[in-house]
């Protein structure tokens, strides 16, 4: 299977960058996640891949094989679009095998690989019908297929799920990363949906402004995010983030109506700076009475509650502390009221510190 | 109350319907009679008679006519079709310089009247030595502004995904419009065909000033030089040879008329 390389790679309409130098290498048979807002640049680096869109400078490799600038038909790459491209007046079974008959495969073997993939894709009842006639799991199912029956060396995936409803997105979600583990096709995936890009990729790469945030593996971007904007994307319910200062000679974080004693070295910003606190409502803990054994220890907050949200098995509780608003995901049966006035634990080893440019401040822990 | 309603606008239909096919029935009608029988209103003739179309047979060469027509409209409709189609591709889904400016002088020619252009067009087709030819007839009909931006407008409605994803199968531009395209708009094609033909079919003022020799005239041309010349000495006669120019408009719109109808109310492409 097929590495992909991007090398300087950049792409501008007028005078407008849409992508900045992207470099980056997709190894073989691996799951890479391409995530961002819209105007991120994602869905631009994929159809660059695809050959949908130019590329004004930079080069793109599979292997070792330049395709920067060969037709989209010559770089042996599938792609399954968002709203599927089905085409409406063919059957399934005409999808599926008509980029191989314009390939002059053996009509055999498109036989052979239909039947492959209407079996493995559950599509085989399906093939004499319309897309008309197939609901949205099934299309996307078909797109998927189309995809497949090309033994492409790349599958590109451009937010392939988003037209789905909740339950079937999960669904599908399963399905498509379970297939490409069994395919292990080198795979480009686009997506705006964090849980998507968490749950499937074996890296992911987040895009902003057609820049490169970070990229690794989910828990590291989720764990160690390098900046404030990958702190907020990744992850649910996002980060909860307080604008403060140092004190004490950076040994604590100071906000309005929050004092915060900081643990280990903190970098050397100036104390007078303006910096944000980061802390995932899930590591926010409710303190009820005095410290039970076992709870980590770190700096308490006291807050206001003014919502909470029964989820069922987690629950979020929404509270003022001064003038922020934090919220706190909790899986505990004992809940606080709306207008109790509620202590917060803050685990010192979970806070992430962002200077004034929104660069993570890198501090010993 | 509701089927009174119901009842006034079936009757109220009615009459309409017969307002506008009574005369096309008479015309029908009086081709079958005899020449003391046309001026009745009556719909049934006394005594049918095939008379009036033996007549008009016998005294020019509406046979020929009626297959040049034919050749004439057909020829022009594929052509504007296809044609039409390609250009109105480029125009709502490629790239290129220039597009812009060709959109405008496209919407320009619209606002040229025809009358104007005839005059140079004929001085053409003069210098070309294309007096009394097909050529005359066909060749300065082969492009048409109104068919190109009417194609373009319904290959706006077409998802790009369909674009890309036929391009990644292989497909060139030509093949995406040809196998994409075209049974996707089938309305769209249907009404230009229809439109076109119909135009074609009854022009007589550009085949008057470019044709002179009987056996290449159309139908209606020569039914005009027929009738304005005296050739056809009665109404009957006149009337066959009406009927047989307006015949093959009226069988091509019941074979189109689903579509007809459905691109009037504007279904157009469905995803």
């Amino acid at each position: 299977m097929p590495s992909v390389t991007f090398d300087r790679v950049r792409k501008q309409f007028g005078d407008v960058t849409i992508v900045e130098e992207f470099n980056l290498h997709v190894a073989d048979g691996e799951l890479l996640v391409l995530v961002g807002g819209s105007g991120s640049g994602k869905s631009t680096l994929l159809r660059m891949v695809a050959g949908l869109e130019s590329v004004s400078s930079g080069t793109i490799r599979i292997d070792d094989r330049d395709i920067t600038h060969l037709a989209p038909r010559e770089r042996d790459v599938a792609m399954v679009f968002q709203d599927y491209a089905l085409y409406p007046h063919l059957t399934v079974r005409e999808n599926l095998s008509l980029g191989l008959t314009l390939r002059r495969v053996p009509r055999q073997e498109i036989a052979r690989r239909v039947a492959w993939a209407g079996g493995m894709l559950g599509l085989d009842a399906l093939l004499d019908r319309k897309p008309k006639q197939l609901s949205g799991g099934q299309r996307q199912r078909v797109a998927m297929g189309r995809a497949m029956v090309r033994e492409p060396l790349v599958f590109l995936f451009d937010e392939p799920l988003s037209n789905l409803d909740a339950g079937l997105r999960a669904q599908m979600r399963i399905e498509i990363g379970g297939l490409q583990r069994r395919l292990m096709t080198t795979t480009i995936y686009v997506t705006h949906d964090q849980v998507e890009a968490m749950t499937l990729g074996d890296r992911i790469v987040v895009l902003a402004d057609g820049r490169i945030q970070q990229v690794g593996r989910p828990i590291e971007l989720y764990r160690r995010p390098v900046n404030r904007f990958v702190a907020g994307f990744i992850g649910t319910p996002p980060m909860n983030f307080i604008e403060g200062r140092f004190g004490d000679a950076h040994a604590a974080f100071v906000a309005d109506g929050v004092r915060l004693a900081l643990t280990g070295e903190t970098m050397s910003a100036p104390s007078a700076a303006p910096i944000t606190l980061g802390i995932r409502p899930e590591d926010l803990q409710l303190v009820f009475g005095a410290l039970g054994a076992g709870e980590s220890t770190g700096s308490r907050l006291t807050g206001k509650v003014v919502l909470v949200e029964r989820l069922g098995g987690t629950s979020h509780v929404h509270f003022d502390v001064g003038a922020n608003r934090l919220m706190a995901s909790v899986s505990q049966e004992r809940l606080p009221v709306v207008g109790e006035r509620i202590e917060v634990l803050v685990p010192s080893d979970r806070v992430h510190l962002f200077g004034a440019d929104g660069e993570a401040l890198a501090r010993g822990m | 109350m509701k089927q009174l309603t119901r009842g006034a606008l079936y009757v109220g239909l009615v009459v309409a319907a017969l307002t506008f096919i009574y005369p096309f029935l008479w015309m029908a009608s009086s081709t079958l009679k005899p020449p003391m029988e046309v001026g009745s209103l009556s719909l049934i003739p006394d005594r049918a008679t095939l008379e009036n179309y033996r007549i008009m047979w016998g005294r020019a060469p509406f046979g020929r006519a009626l297959l040049n027509s034919v050749l004439v409209a057909s020829t022009i409709t594929a052509a504007v079709l296809v044609f039409g189609s390609i250009t109105a591709y480029a125009m709502a889904r490629l790239t290129f310089p220039g597009k812009r400016a060709l959109n405008a002088a496209t919407m320009a020619v619209l606002l040229i009247p025809g009358q104007l252009t005839l005059i140079p067009l004929y001085t053409l087709i003069v210098q070309l030595g294309w007096i009394d030819t097909y050529a005359a007839l066909i060749v300065p009909y082969l492009f048409n502004a109104t068919a190109i931006l009417m194609l373009r407008q319904f290959f706006l409605q077409i998802p790009q995904s369909l674009i890309d994803s036929a391009r990644m199968d292989g497909m060139s531009e030509l093949r995406i419009l040809f196998t994409i395209f075209w049974p996707l708009t089938r309305p769209a094609l249907a009404i230009v065909a229809i439109f076109t033909f119909m135009g074609s079919w009854n022009e007589v003022l550009w085949p008057l000033l470019v044709v002179r020799d009987q056996h290449t005239m159309t139908l209606p041309q020569l039914l005009t030089v027929f009738a304005l010349g005296g050739g056809a000495g009665t109404l009957g006669v006149s009337l066959a040879a009406a009927m047989v120019l307006v015949v093959p408009v009226v069988v091509a719109y019941m074979f189109l008329q689903r579509y007809f109808i459905e691109s009037m109310a504007g279904a157009g492409v469905k995803g």
